[in-house]
């Protein structure tokens, strides 16, 4: 028998647990979408601005909330960056998508590299202490941290709603989604939405960072497997739909969470492959209901 | 000046410089030297640790030296990395043993140690294991020892301890779910519960986990005494903040990775309480630990990094330089074999870090546990198990 205290608790922990995901497969998932690239080089970028952000406020002693500003100063410069000076040239070569993996792949594990001989290999959590105060609310134990993490992550994909929907240069980005050439044949300059969509996925790297680096201490090489679980978030929810990537990484998590009750916890984590062998034989333009019925009616067949 | 002075005093000056320049390093290189080999990880994850370790050793092999080596000859420590890496430690001991044709070198990380011990026992150079805790490193072969004492050693003194001592009748024990975790739970688990403890709930966790509700929560249903985590130093706090956060209040103990100040920073007063084992002693037990903190401090600017194990690798060339006194004084030649007789034959060693020494015959050593609390964000000294 279930006891339901312990059910709404994995709820909700794997709710909270989940924003930082969800920020990471937003990201992922816009890159993918605007841009057209696998972009693997996020977990370096992720790991980058995590050290950043730690090294103004561990070791130069900045007040946590200008250091959060200068990693996602770094975060957006080196994501430019990557973008002006390394994608863009490659674009320029009509390089193929093995080239533009593998140049993501080995900026990612550079930087990997270089953080870790910068800063160690010994964990290191963004604040001295990962403690949260708490509240018990029937039983239920909601972490305040947890509140952070759930105003932030819905602030934030309002906010994006808002400038995809609602702003020129959001318009323009999908639009550069949709057909790049036609859209610079309409005027619209396609690298600078490259460059906005670079700087919008660096926000929702910083404050990712940001609220996994007040939980959990992270070494230079902890960032892949976060990506990892966005990636299979993009695929999941569907290439191109980026808040499907955020209901992915949501079901993802309390996937996971709830799995205790049926397998040991220590092959949680298996679950993410298992998602991903799915999705990529039966679902590889993500999930969907139509795609659902097509599989049930060959079943039924 | 005429030309011949002029000559006279180059010829004055050449000689001075030449002999400035013949370090006491290059005296003793055209001496006969006693070498010996160090295979460590001094780059990749682990260098961290790794290059602690190795600057103890080779303050080891210069306060040897500088007092006249081994009966007038110097030590030579041959120093290879392994990045921690099986294949990489493999390659710098075959080089160890082939080109430099070392009699003895010491490596440390369990899969470096377990890899490299068929090339000990084939070209029968003695394989000294100096901080790697598997159980498995007991059962290598006749060439591989260990000076550190196996997981079971502080493990074991810890559930007795628990139970015994701390009269906990009930425990969890959770666990990262790599080696080192399985084998330590397992070990935890077969003595609390051979002592008269029940073991009420066993949960591990994946090693790549930051959310650790799911498990914590059967924790807590099950409702211990007491709570063994056998985990990294990377994810022990979270696992404590979160339990203590789900309003988990029980004790908690785990094995020497605990024994990190990053620990009780992390935790603050969540950490009082937390019971850790040292396989080293502290500045307390021996004075000579708080001299060689004190040289960190001074050279370093910093305390090392596992002071325990850098503690270790001190006391491992001293254990070479007493391996050649005896292999010398019986007048044998510097072979692996004769290297290993002399290990099995003293038996019993007095260095200057940890102390007295005692090889086994089942290639397992015992060394006294020490065991720590949090007490007022510091850790303090709890029991000594012998």
């Amino acid at each position: 028998m279930i006891d339901i205290t312990i059910l709404l608790q994995i709820i909700w922990t794997g709710l909270a647990a989940s924003t930082y995901a969800v920020l990471f497969a937003v990201a992922f998932s816009l890159v993918l979408k605007v841009v057209k690239v696998w972009n693997f080089a996020q977990a370096g970028i992720m790991a980058l601005s995590f050290y950043v952000m730690y090294a103004a406020h561990s070791k130069l002693g900045l007040l946590l909330l200008p250091s959060v500003g200068i990693g996602l100063a770094a975060t957006i410069a080196a994501s430019v960056f990557m973008d002006t000076y390394g994608l863009q040239t490659l674009r320029a070569r009509n390089s193929p998508n093995l080239t533009f993996f593998i140049f993501t792949l080995v900026v990612s594990e550079f930087l990997a590299y270089l953080l870790a001989m910068i800063f160690g290999t010994e964990p290191v959590a963004l604040t001295q202490s990962i403690m949260s105060g708490v509240t018990i609310v029937n039983g239920i134990v909601i972490s305040h941290w947890d509140l952070q993490a759930l105003a932030v992550t819905v602030a934030l994909l309002a906010l994006l709603y808002f400038f995809i929907a609602r702003t020129r240069d959001g318009q323009f980005m999908a639009a550069v989604a949709d057909n790049p050439d036609l859209s610079r044949l309409y005027g619209i300059n396609v690298k600078r939405a490259y460059v906005i969509t670079f700087v919008i996925a660096a926000v929702l790297i910083t404050a990712g960072m940001y609220l996994f680096g007040t939980r959990a201490a992270m070494i230079p090489n902890t960032p892949m497997q976060m990506m990892l679980f966005a990636v299979i978030s993009t695929l999941l929810g569907g290439m191109g739909r980026i808040f499907g990537a955020a209901l992915a990484a949501i079901g993802l998590s309390l996937i996971q969470g709830l799995s205790i009750f049926v397998i040991p916890s220590q092959w949680q984590g298996l679950i993410l492959y298992v998602f991903l062998f799915v999705t990529i034989l039966f679902f590889p333009q993500g999930v969907s209901l139509q795609k659902f019925r097509q599989l049930t009616r060959l079943g039924s067949k | 000046m005429k030309p011949s002075n002029r000559r006279s005093l180059l010829t004055l000056s050449a000689l001075i410089i030449s002999g400035a320049a013949i370090s006491p390093a290059a005296w003793a290189q055209a001496k006969e030297t006693l070498k010996f080999g160090l295979a460590m990880p001094l780059s990749g994850s682990q260098a961290l640790y790794g290059a602690d370790q190795v600057k103890a050793a080779q303050w080891a092999v210069a306060d040897i030296n500088a007092k006249g080596g081994v009966n007038g000859k110097p030590l030579e420590m041959i120093l290879l990395d392994t990045q921690a890496d099986p294949q990489v430690g493999i390659n710098a001991v075959k080089r160890l043993t082939s080109v430099d044709k070392v009699p003895v070198f010491i490596t440390a990380w369990s899969a470096v140690v377990k890899a490299v011990a068929p090339i000990a026992n084939r070209d029968k150079a003695l394989e000294l294991s100096v901080g790697a805790n598997s159980p498995e490193i007991a059962k290598l072969g006749d060439y591989v020892y260990t000076t550190f004492p196996l997981a079971e050693v502080d493990v074991s003194a810890l559930a007795k301890y628990t139970y015994t001592t701390l009269g906990k009748k009930t425990a969890a024990v959770m666990y990262i779910n790599n080696d080192s975790g399985v084998e330590g739970a397992a070990i935890y688990k077969t003595v609390f519960e051979k002592a008269g403890g029940k073991i009420v709930a066993y949960e591990a966790y994946d090693t790549k986990a930051t959310e650790f509700t799911g498990a914590l929560l059967k924790v807590r249903v099950a409702n211990p005494e007491m709570i063994h985590i056998h985990g990294l130093v990377s994810d022990l706090p979270q696992v404590i903040a979160q339990m203590r956060q789900l309003g988990l209040k029980q004790r908690v103990s785990t094995y020497s990775a605990g024994y990190n100040p990053k620990v009780i920073e992390q935790l603050g007063a969540a950490a009082e309480g937390l019971i850790v084992t040292s396989l080293a002693p502290g500045a307390t037990d021996n004075a000579n630990v708080g001299a060689f903190v004190t040289r960190w401090k001074d050279t370093e600017k910093r305390v090392p990094n596992g002071l325990p194990y850098t503690q270790y690798l001190y006391d491992g060339p001293y254990l070479v330089a007493e391996l050649y006194k005896w292999v010398e004084k019986n007048k044998l030649p510097a072979t692996g074999e004769n290297m290993r007789k002399a290990l099995t034959t003293v038996k019993n060693f007095e260095l200057p870090m940890t102390g007295a020494l005692q090889v086994g015959d089942d290639h397992r050593v015992a060394k006294p546990v020490y065991l720590l609390t949090v007490d007022k964000g510091q850790f303090v000294p709890l029991a000594t198990i012998k």
